[in-house]
């Protein structure tokens, strides 16, 4: 269940990763040609950006599924083979470990709860927490940059749903979705 | 502890990206400063907020436009004219095919697939011994971080703080020097060995080889001269070149189908975001290095030993080649760089374009060390030869580069001049 659950979303992610690649050249040769024409749009650095970065993150999170993720193995490899997929589990553990900490800090940042108590009004969370997560506004787009910054609950979220299926060996990962 | 969390993680293969996060994250809560957690996330997002780091995506994109299209074939060709009558042509004709593909490809071990699977077979073919032409190509690989494009500068620029393009320009003597030393290599070898005679193209044929290379050269003119003449950023020219090379393998050479474009850019996505990644997780593990003031206590253990700069590159040299053997490439340079850069221009006054040109040939000679080098594996397994036997033809040419490190490191203007 958690296994195909993990299947699907990697693809999902691979997916919107792959289309905002697509849009990170188009955005940018649209900056060339404006640029050229003598009318440089001045949002479209800005978003490229935000478009590489939740690319970025929504990669990462999919590589977590496809197991690509760059890592020195030069130790474990020259390990017995009941050592190494011990190691292998234990390395399984720590990824998890880490994508929870993720949503933790993610809570944290975000703080739901205190907003829902204040009513979901911005201003008054402010007052009570200090936390100005939803101030905080983007440059040139005009929307407010936690809109932005959500790209961290879905990594988040992403790498706890593959790292699990990994670490119940539920991760298959098949010849063609390896692309 | 903080060190051996570090080490323990690195050693047990967690990607490099985590072990530097969680290095942070233990190194937070050892040291009793846990309101760091509250922008944990945000300081990770924070890292990729860089337009430099757009040209990663953007130079990878072009690279597999540039395989699908049919460019390799072609520029081999062209190599041929120039070289190809020598004796020992074929040798030269990898070295000078590697370096066009350097002009256009910024990463070795991509540059290595494709140049293995293409040169090796027809080396062997005309009775060149199969250890040497893998060694050949996986050495002209290494062309590819040097020359520009480079992804390795990209990064590197990113984290020094310095422009992407001058970094570029940096690149090129070194990248010349290089391939000179190549070239003598093989010579030498050819002398050793007796290599087997080539053949000149007829003036027709030759022609025709350039005729038909001609647009896939467009894409290093758009990058190096739109960079050179300050038309275009990095990242602009970049975008320019992918466009180019789509266009010139879809509509010229009619190789590159519509339909599979979807495909380059899920793996340009899927690639990329490993890069970029490492650099989100590497603004966190930046508190370690400030809080820790890693950068300060190594100068002070370093300027005791010597005031030289040249002194301290050599050093430098050696640690990285031990650094280079474990972690690969572009994870080094991540690594690496925060902690060394300062003490570079802060204690010995070195140029960070000259430091960066140094480290950065140093780390990517690491791909074909082994234990860990993964340019050495591909090489072999894209040729057939065993990696023993590779590396057995391969050492002239990694003296070769060694040698070229110790020029770079004392002779500052190899980098700087055409900035």
């Amino acid at each position: 269940m958690i296994g195909r659950l993990s299947a699907i979303w990697a693809q999902v992610e691979l997916g919107l990763a792959a289309i905002l690649a697509v849009s990170i050249t188009l955005l940018i040769l649209l900056n060339v040609v404006t640029r050229s024409a003598g009318a440089a749009l001045f949002w479209v650095d800005e978003l490229a950006i935000y478009a590489m970065a939740w690319m970025a993150f929504l990669g990462a999170s999919a590589a977590l599924h496809f197991g690509q993720s760059v890592a020195v193995t030069v130790v474990t490899d020259a390990l017995p083979q009941p050592l190494q997929s011990a190691a292998a589990k234990l390395v399984d553990v720590i990824v998890l470990g880490f994508a929870l900490f993720m949503i933790w800090t993610c809570w944290r940042w975000f703080s739901p709860l205190e907003l829902a108590r204040n009513g979901f009004d911005t201003a008054a969370f402010q007052s009570a927490t200090f936390n100005f997560v939803y101030a905080e506004p983007t440059t040139t787009l005009g929307i407010r940059k936690y809109w932005v910054w959500s790209v961290m609950w879905l990594f988040s979220l992403g790498a706890t749903l593959h790292s699990l299926a990994n670490l119940l060996g539920q991760t298959t990962v098949s010849e063609e979705s390896v692309i | 502890m903080t060190p051996i969390v570090f080490a323990f993680k690195l050693l047990l293969a967690v990607p490099v990206a985590l072990v530097l996060a969680l290095t942070a994250i233990f190194y937070i809560w050892e040291s009793g400063n846990t309101i760091l957690y509250d922008s944990f996330a945000q300081k990770m997002f924070s890292g990729l907020e860089n337009y430099g780091l757009l040209a990663i995506p953007l130079f990878m994109l072009t690279g597999e436009m540039m395989n699908e299209g049919g460019m390799t074939l072609r520029l081999i060709n062209a190599a041929r004219v120039f070289v190809g009558g020598l004796r020992g042509g074929l040798a030269y004709i990898n070295l000078l095919a590697n370096m066009f593909m350097a002009a256009i490809i910024g990463s070795a071990t991509a540059q290595i697939a494709v140049m293995a699977r293409a040169m090796t077979p027809e080396m062997e073919k005309e009775g060149y011994d199969r250890g040497f032409a893998a060694a050949t190509t996986a050495a002209g690989g290494l062309l590819a971080p040097v020359i520009p494009p480079s992804m390795m500068f990209v990064i590197y620029g990113v984290l020094a703080q310095i422009p992407i393009g001058s970094m570029f320009l940096a690149g090129i003597l070194p990248g010349l020097l290089m391939s000179a030393s190549f070239a003598v290599v093989i010579f030498v070898i050819g002398i050793y060995q007796g290599f087997p005679k080539g053949d000149w193209f007829t003036k027709r044929e030759s022609l025709r080889a350039l005729l038909y290379c001609l647009p896939a050269a467009l894409i290093p003119l758009a990058i190096i001269g739109g960079i050179l003449f300050g038309i275009a950023t990095p990242t602009e020219s970049a975008a320019i070149a992918s466009l180019i090379a789509f266009l010139v393998g879809w509509l010229v050479y009619g190789e590159l189908k519509p339909q599979s474009l979807f495909r380059m850019f899920k793996r340009t996505a899927v690639n990329a975001s490993m890069i970029i990644f490492m650099i989100a997780t590497a603004n966190v593990f930046g508190w370690v290095i400030i809080y820790e003031a890693l950068p300060q206590k190594l100068a002070a253990l370093i300027t005791a030993f010597t005031r030289d700069p040249f002194v301290f590159l050599l050093i430098v040299n050696l640690i990285l080649l031990c650094v280079g053997m474990l972690i690969d490439g572009i994870a080094a340079v991540i690594l690496i760089a925060p902690i060394l850069l300062p003490i570079a221009m802060n204690d010995y006054n070195i140029s960070p374009y000259q430091f960066g040109v140094v480290m950065c040939i140093n780390l990517v000679l690491g791909l074909l060390t082994p234990p860990v080098g993964v340019g050495l594996y591909i090489a072999s397994s894209m040729s057939g030869a065993k990696p023993g036997q590779i590396l057995r033809s391969l050492w002239p040419f990694l003296l070769a580069v060694a040698l070229v490190l110790v020029l770079l490191s004392r002779f500052p203007w190899l980098s700087t001049a055409l900035i």
